[in-house]
């Protein structure tokens, strides 16, 4: 249980994993804005292709992408049957009590579908081709402006990524705490929901305390080795837009562009 | 010519807030420049607490009769960082030390508390790694090192930052017996090669084999202090604090009670096997 990942992140080395974390994070959030400017099937059509050309770009296993959307493809349909049986207009095919389906019906349950899938494709792109560590980046980038407000943006940072850091480490005691339970007869895996909720009591104890300890001993540690706040510090790793952020960036707004020409008005 | 002490501590107590009993009682002694100095002592004895006064981590609170000096520096509020720029200190455990994502990040860490610029980090930090050997591992992430290489990171960012003072606080007794070997190796290095000076505090009473100067701490106070051989022939009083002798100066003491007489100069297993062997062949 060494190489426990966090988030989704899958390596790899094609033009997307070269692109900054920040580029793709800005990106992703704006498709999903950028989405509800499609309003016919050429946009959504166009919309799709981008997508697609995004998730090729990646060069990974359809498998992963496809992982991405199953966790939530249920409410994927159940948002599209909501808008295929209530939405109202157009030529009515079939009718009961408060049900309809509808020609605009089924083109909204289309559309809301497409939106969602693709949503979820484009984040996926985003998360599995980003470490965990270069989204907190991303992050405290976009964050930098709450400065003006007096936000802590820099200890901000420095408690995301090192609560990411920490992940494995806390995952290691879990499983340390848990064999030691076992050990002792301690069942995890059997019984009702009640009695699983139960035996997890003793493991959040111990971890509970294992984890101040750990906050004590690396507070001690980062004072010892100078941390005093923000004043003065300097940052070793530091994002740099590249060549290829140019190609983000540009592919982005021909999409808008295209989205804009051919969006009914 | 006077001996250049790079730490003096005079008559320094400390009691922590909700203790009765000081941890440190009125303790006073010197380490001298390159040397390598262990302190020993059973659990609760004072040895962490010395440590982190050193560095300020713990503040004695300031005295006419009592000062803490480092470097020809005395500590103070005021002090204190410049004081830290000159010590680095290895912890016991190897995972909560460990701050930055990755080995490079950790490594810079001490020098981005310390403003140096990011040109500059780009040269020291792989140096600092390379000194320990652990260039490979250089964008490895921690949970994937064994807790001798993070401790191993952890004495690169202490190089990084080309303290004068080393402190190892109990930093090996996490460790299996080859990151152990592994760790004191590397500090022996550093030691060597930039002229720090070590200070180590330890359970492995085999580990002060590499002592220059060995204190035994015991209820705050240094009961004993002189160099090994001086120190373990004290064996009545190291077995009253419950502490153990290393096995070769047992043998020697028993071997010498014995009418075999060994000689002073013989400290380590392979000195002490190859003298018996001769012993018996000159007879």
């Amino acid at each position: 249980m060494n190489k426990i990942l966090i988030g989704r992140y899958i390596a790899g080395d094609s033009i997307v994993y070269k692109m900054d974390p920040r580029g793709k994070l800005v990106a992703t959030i704006l498709f999903i804005f950028v989405i509800f400017l499609a309003n016919n099937p050429a946009t959504y059509a166009i919309l799709t292709i981008f997508s697609l050309v995004a998730v090729a770009a990646t060069k990974l296993k359809g498998k992963v992408f496809w992982d991405g959307v199953k966790p939530i493809i249920w409410l994927i349909l159940f948002t599209s049957l909501l808008q295929l049986f209530f939405t109202v207009g157009g030529k009515v095919y079939w009718q009961w009590m408060m049900l309809a389906v509808s020609s605009y019906g089924i083109i909204n349950a289309i559309y809301i579908f497409i939106r969602f899938t693709l949503i979820v494709l484009i984040s996926t792109v985003m998360t599995v081709t980003t470490m965990p560590l270069e989204i907190a980046d991303a992050i405290e980038w976009l964050l930098t402006p709450l400065k003006l407000f007096k936000v802590p943006v820099d200890k901000i940072a420095l408690v995301m990524s090192i609560a990411l850091r920490f992940v494995p480490t806390l995952f290691d005691q879990t499983f340390k705490i848990m064999n030691a339970q076992r050990a002792r007869g301690a069942d995890f895996n059997n019984g009702g929901l009640i009695t699983r909720a139960k035996a997890i009591t003793p493991l959040l104890v111990p971890l509970f305390i294992s984890s101040l300890e750990t906050a004590i001993d690396l507070a001690t540690a980062m004072e010892s080795r100078g941390y005093r706040g923000d004043q003065g510090r300097t940052r070793y790793r530091i994002l740099q837009w590249s060549l290829y952020d140019l190609i983000n960036l540009v592919y982005f707004i021909i999409l808008v562009i295209l989205l804009l020409i051919f969006r009914t008005h | 010519m006077t001996i250049d002490n790079i730490i003096k501590i005079r008559n320094v107590s400390f009691t922590y807030p909700d203790a009765k009993e000081p941890a440190i009682n009125n303790v006073t002694f010197d380490i001298e420049r390159g040397s390598w100095t262990s302190i020993i002592g059973h659990n609760g004895s004072g040895k962490s607490t010395i440590i982190r006064l050193i560095n300020g981590l713990l503040d004695a609170g300031e005295n006419a009769n009592s000062k803490i000096e480092v470097d020809g520096i005395r500590l103070t509020q005021k002090t204190v960082w410049d004081i830290r720029d000159r010590v680095g200190v290895v912890f016991q455990n190897p995972d909560n030390q460990f701050v930055g994502a990755t080995v490079a990040d950790d490594v810079a860490f001490g020098l981005e508390n310390r403003g140096v610029s990011r040109l500059e980090m780009m040269k020291i930090v792989p140096k600092a790694i390379a000194a320990v050997g652990m260039s490979e591992y250089a964008d490895s992430e921690p949970g994937s090192l064994s807790g001798g290489q993070k401790q191993r990171v952890a004495i690169a960012g202490i190089i990084a930052i080309k303290p004068k003072i080393i402190i190892l606080d109990e930093a090996t007794s996490m460790l299996d017996p080859d990151g152990r070997s592994q760790v004191l190796q590397i500090v022996q290095q550093m030691k060597d090669k930039y002229g720090l000076t070590v200070i180590a505090i330890t359970h492995d009473i085999d580990e002060t084999a590499l002592a220059d100067q060995v204190l035994v701490m015991n209820d705050g106070q240094i009961v004993t202090q002189g160099k090994p051989e001086s120190v373990f022939k004290k064996t009545k009083l190291l077995n009253e604090l419950g502490l153990t002798v290393p096995f070769v100066q047992q043998v020697k003491k028993d071997l010498q009670s014995n009418a075999i007489n060994i000689p002073d100069t013989i400290n380590s297993e392979k000195e002490l096997i190859n003298y018996l062997c001769q012993l018996n062949s000159k007879k």
